[in-house]
């Protein structure tokens, strides 16, 4: 099947809003990586909206700018998904669909990466506050990444 | 977070939008929204879709390379209505 048109289909499902304003970029930065893959740190960050069942959930309606931060070792069956605006039926049955952990876990004891870094990271897509986003969220995110000596990061947009 | 050093590689389900984001590294994979790193209780699958993932890290060679995993859902679909929200439906 050819790639779906999705700028053209959320047009076509929200008629009576403004077209949606992607942030668009000519050019992306390019860090090159620094060590093998089998000794690398990676960490985990995805938009999927899931949550530990004693951690607050989302605000799924629109701009909630908060993210939890998810043991490497959970449990899946204590993970809630709080985001209903993608078809999370598959991902409710089995997370790493959408929020890799369990594989990554495994990656990393096979020694395919060097370490899956604890915590991983979630929070709620629908972020329509570029400022705040870009000025609060983002650098407080980047600031646990240092902490916990992330080498490389895996983005699973949801 | 590549401007404060730390190398990304980000998964995506919408080619269309990614070309003109343009993330730093970019792995498609043409599956349904909400299956961006592959189908359910497919271990499998998914582990092979994370590998195609990881290694775009160390080959992709600059600033918004798209790596386009081969892997097939298998039926058309069409993004619905979720993107509206369940509480729509």
């Amino acid at each position: 099947m050819v790639p779906i048109s999705y700028i053209e289909s959320v047009r076509k499902v929200f008629p009576d809003q403004p077209p949606y304003q992607w942030s668009t970029f000519e050019e992306a930065p390019f860090t090159p990586l620094k060590k093998p893959l089998q000794e690398l740190r990676i960490g985990l960050i995805s938009s999927c909206g899931i949550y530990q069942k004693d951690q607050p959930s989302f605000n799924t309606i629109k701009n909630d700018l908060t993210f939890r931060e998810i043991p490497a070792d959970v449990d899946p069956c204590d993970l809630r998904i709080a985001h209903n605006f993608y078809d999370s039926t598959d991902a409710k049955r089995d997370m790493n669909c959408v929020f890799p952990i369990e594989r990554l876990r495994e990656l990393g004891k096979e020694g395919f990466i060097g370490t899956f870094v604890s915590p991983a990271y979630t929070f709620m897509g629908r972020l329509f506050k570029r400022r705040e986003l870009q000025d609060e969220m983002i650098p407080s995110l980047i600031q646990k990444f240092m902490e916990g000596k992330i080498d490389a990061l895996l983005l699973v947009p949801c | 977070m590549e401007q404060a050093g730390i190398p990304t590689v980000s998964m995506t389900s919408a080619l269309d939008i990614t070309r003109l984001v343009k993330p730093p590294r970019s792995v498609f994979l043409n599956f349904p929204l909400g299956h961006t790193t592959g189908r359910p209780f497919d271990k499998e699958g998914q582990i092979k879709i994370l590998k195609g993932a990881l290694e775009f890290l160390v080959e992709a060679e600059e600033g918004g390379d798209i790596k386009e995993l081969p892997d097939v859902w298998g039926e058309d679909w069409e993004i619905g209505v979720s993107l509206q929200g369940s509480s729509h439906k």
